[in-house]
């Protein structure tokens, strides 16, 4: 069975490792992975979107993120602007327990009690804002949130069932995992598409053919999850199906 | 509070990863705590990998005037990759599941909170770590601090 997650948060943790309050952000993000919000959370470490590959930077986009930063030099939320798509909220845990009336917290390996109460503090503030995300409409094809107001975009809501739901999933860290990506070549522009493996899987099961007559539903499906080019709109049906073919190909040799 | 902008070029840096979703993340995380806090506090210094995603300009010139010491917790080595990226020199990196195997004994649990296998295992890799730090110090004629 192969599934897209569903739509979950990303959790993003600066972790710094200088700063007490660098601590507070991997605690307070473990206790909402782990804790709080288990089901509706996932993580991938900050330096991934360099360090790895194209899914990798492409957790931004494909889900709604909560920056956790320590401090305002904001490592996280402009690490993953910068990397791999805009935080949909963003936290920074010295102003947040400032503006709490809390004191400045100590201990790096081990917080002290007000770093402790800052952890509670953060992950709850973190457990809310899940909870708010979670009922907007986010668009994986626009890496942002759908204005309700609007008639002609595709929500998640739109999916196929099989497509917009997995099952249960444990709280996790998306690393190595990364989200499936293909690169393809449109009219000679190389094109990064977010799930085209999958897609392309999950029509094969389907036993559709690498035909014209797939070409409208695979196109609208691809769309649900990337942005197109205008330039591009004329030539990208040919160039699917021409990707699709490639890996039917492949499927049928290989079984 | 803010004490990034202070770096001594003469130290060995230590950069652990900021594996937040893996336990061999939290041992390489404290592995660093204790080789810069415990056991080499006058010759080694810590940078948080977050401010290399940034490009934090001081970071990256601390990486590069000094020798550095880069803590895996996965394959993936995002500390080794992110310095080098950065112009940094990696004389050495560990990764944790290398190390455990050498010490099969400490089998390490938990994230937020390692058990006493995982505190034992990054003792284990701080005392490792601590040894190229010294060796690093005598080859440059033990200037440091």
């Amino acid at each position: 069975m192969v599934d897209l997650p569903k739509k979950k948060v990303g959790i993003v943790a600066c972790s710094g490792e200088e700063l007490p309050e660098g601590t507070i952000t991997r605690l307070a993000g473990l206790k909402v992975l782990e804790q709080l919000r288990p089901h509706e959370t996932v993580t991938i470490c900050l330096p991934l979107f360099l360090a790895g590959g194209e899914g990798d930077r492409a957790f931004a986009r494909f889900y709604p993120t909560i920056a956790i930063d320590g401090c305002e030099k904001r490592c996280a939320a402009r690490g993953t602007e910068r990397y791999s798509g805009k935080p949909a909220a963003s936290i920074i845990v010295d102003q947040l327990m400032r503006e709490a009336g809390m004191d400045e917290p100590g201990g790096l390996r081990e917080l002290d009690e007000a770093g402790m109460q800052g952890v509670e503090l953060v992950a709850e503030r973190t457990a809310a804002l899940v909870d708010e995300l979670l009922d907007k409409k986010w668009s994986r094809s626009e890496g942002d949130f759908i204005d309700e107001t609007g008639k002609d975009q595709v929500s998640e809501e739109s999916l196929p069932e099989s497509l917009a739901n997995s099952g249960p999933v444990t709280a996790s860290c998306a690393c190595g995992s990364g989200i499936p990506v293909q690169k393809i070549s449109v009219n000679g522009t190389e094109m990064t598409m977010i799930a085209l493996p999958l897609i392309f899987e999950k029509f094969h099961q389907a036993g559709k053919p690498p035909k014209s007559e797939t070409m409208d539903e695979l196109l609208e499906t691809v769309k649900i999850y990337n942005p197109i080019p205008e330039n591009l709109t004329e030539a990208l049906p040919q160039a699917l199906l021409r990707e699709y073919q490639e890996f039917c190909n492949r499927k049928d040799i290989s079984s | 509070m803010n004490s990034h902008n202070h770096k001594n070029t003469r130290k060995v840096t230590i950069v652990p990863c900021s594996g937040i979703g893996k336990t061999y993340g939290t041992v390489s995380r404290l592995a660093a705590y204790e080789v810069v806090e415990d056991l080499r506090p006058d010759s080694a210094q810590l940078v948080p990998l977050s401010l290399l995603v940034l490009g934090d300009e001081d970071t990256r010139a601390t990486l590069q005037g000094s020798q550095t010491v880069t803590i895996d917790g996965c394959k993936l080595a995002c500390a080794r990759k992110m310095v080098a990226e950065c112009g940094g020199v990696v004389a050495q990196d560990f990764a944790v599941l290398d190390v455990y195997r050498r010490y099969k004994q400490f089998k390490p649990d938990g994230i937020a909170e390692l058990n006493e296998g995982g505190q034992k295992l990054a003792r284990a890799l701080a005392e490792e770590v601590a040894q190229v730090v010294d060796r690093l110090n005598e080859d440059k004629g033990g200037q440091c601090g």
